[in-house]
């Protein structure tokens, strides 16, 4: 999901902290036409699940925004994560002591890390926007339907940091299985 | 303007003045979205205003300017300066009847010139810049081929032009990332990285890089400082929508959604130059081969185009706080 999606209910509605109840009510207008049913300028741009997403977000962002002690309560509640808006374009922080798995990592291995976080592979396809097909493929260890090792690595990373594995140590350690083949 | 006319070449000398020119380039993924009837009128309108503006049909195997400004097929054409027969761009323009607005036609005639080589387009380019006008505006052919985007890319103004309806919006997507990808590969440092925009431009590729964003932070694990490269070039490409055939405030609106969701889902910095009204007018026009902006009735979308011509040559462009 885009990023902006996943910021503050204000950069949802692309507002500033200080918005009028006027600016949240034109804002809301504007990006509720814009996630729409069938809307011209989402329709061919994003998925129906990203739209729909992106929908409920701004449809929470305006409950939010739009009663003024529910808003005061978001901004009394976010005001020290204030920075996190910044964060967003920075890659995210590293989770607290990310796990690192035994040598060689293999795809049953991390089925089973997965499925004890009860983390769900359409949670990591959507997050990480990697096809779900490919998340199975390494998991079953079918290494000849997976792409070039500069992208795997990748899709390692973004699958070790979704259950709370060590992304680079993750990938590295699967890859090394694959290149001694 | 008649059927007998004369095809009086214009007198465009090369120019002397180091200004440089202000080449214009209208696009647009879709066929028959009305591409170079506003080109005719966006350069009627520039002329109107005291410009000096020479039309280039750029739409080679499919030129038709000429047949929206009423005229017919000029004896030289585009086609003649790529194949060499004739030296110079300047004989190939011819005058429009309008003051100051004079045009270069396309190869309708001439298969290959649709596939007209690298070495060729850059002499084509080179040439219109050196124009002694103050804008080249060209009207570019349907779809994505690296011909259409060359010229678009190489434009000081990409105009994108959509209707209202899915098929033209999606297109016109289509569009913009084709040619913000073309640029990019061409910026691309490292053979790791060019395999990256390379894989991008597959839209079924597997590494599930569906957007410019995607493709960002696949280049920035791979190369942060490759990656600063393309993010400047990305920032760089600023294609300009126009709305054509709206009808009512909501159709209109839809050229400031483009604008958002360009930037929030694609990093892409597009602007609004405006939208043009839906009016029977412009069709009466067309079927008899005269442009919308000489009939009385065609006083609205030709209001339309005049904004739109005037805005863009004050660089200014529609933009609400919230885009």
């Amino acid at each position: 999901m885009t990023e902006i999606l996943r910021g503050t209910h204000y950069d949802v509605l692309g507002l500033e902290r200080s918005a009028s109840s006027d600016e949240v009510e034109e804002a809301y207008k504007r990006y509720e036409a814009l996630y729409g049913d069938g809307a011209l300028a989402t329709y061919s741009l994003l998925e129906p699940e990203e739209v729909r997403v992106a929908h409920a977000r701004v449809d929470e962002a305006y409950r939010v925004l739009r009663d003024p002690e529910r808003r005061r309560d978001y901004d009394a509640r976010t005001h020290e994560a204030e920075r996190p808006a910044a964060e967003t374009l920075e890659p995210p922080p590293p989770r607290p002591d990310p796990r690192v798995l035994p040598e060689p990592v293999t795809g049953p291995d991390l089925r089973r890390v997965r499925e004890e976080r009860g983390v769900g592979l359409k949670e990591i396809a959507f997050a990480s926007k990697i096809g779900i097909r490919f998340l199975e493929y390494i998991e079953a260890d079918r290494h000849g339907e997976l792409p070039a090792a500069v992208y795997l690595r990748g899709f390692l990373q973004e699958y070790a940091r979704a259950v709370g594995l060590d992304p680079q140590r993750t990938a590295g350690s699967y890859l090394s299985r694959l290149t001694r083949r | 303007m008649s059927a007998a006319q004369s095809f009086a070449p214009a007198p465009l000398l090369p120019s002397t003045s180091p200004a440089p020119r202000r080449i214009w380039s209208i696009g647009g993924g879709k066929g028959g979205i009305g591409k170079s009837l506003l080109a005719a009128s966006l350069g009627a309108h520039l002329a109107r205003m005291g410009k000096r503006v020479v039309l280039v049909d750029a739409d080679l195997g499919g030129a038709n300017l000429h047949t929206c400004l009423g005229l017919s097929g000029p004896p030289l054409t585009l086609g003649d300066f790529i194949t060499r027969r004739v030296e110079r761009i300047e004989d190939v323009a011819v005058e429009t009847g309008r003051p100051g607005l004079s045009l270069i036609s396309g190869a309708s005639d001439f298969l290959s010139a649709a596939n007209i080589n690298y070495a060729q387009k850059v002499r084509v380019l080179n040439r219109i810049k050196g124009l002694a006008v103050d804008v080249v505006l060209m009207d570019l052919g349907a779809g994505t081929a690296y011909n259409i985007i060359d010229f678009f890319l190489a434009s000081d103004v990409s105009l994108l032009v959509v209707v209202p309806e899915p098929t033209s919006i999606e297109n016109g997507y289509r569009f913009i990332k084709s040619a913000l990808y073309r640029r990019l590969r061409r910026a691309a440092v490292g053979e790791d990285v060019r395999r990256i925009v390379d894989c991008a431009l597959d839209a079924r590729n597997p590494s599930g890089i569906r957007t410019p964003l995607d493709l960002m932070t696949a280049v920035e694990r791979e190369d942060p400082a490759a990656a600063d490269v393309l993010r400047r070039e990305l920032h760089a490409y600023q294609p300009r929508f126009i709305v054509n055939q709206v009808r009512g405030e909501a159709d209109a609106a839809i050229g400031h959604q483009l604008v958002t969701a360009c930037a929030r889902h694609l990093g892409i910095r597009a602007t609004y130059a405006g939208s043009v009204r839906y009016d029977d007018a412009v069709w009466r026009a067309v079927r008899q081969r005269r442009l919308f902006l000489d009939d009385r009735d065609g006083a609205r979308p030709s209001e339309d185009v005049h904004k739109i011509a005037a805005g863009l040559l004050e660089a200014e462009t529609l933009t609400l706080p919230w885009s």
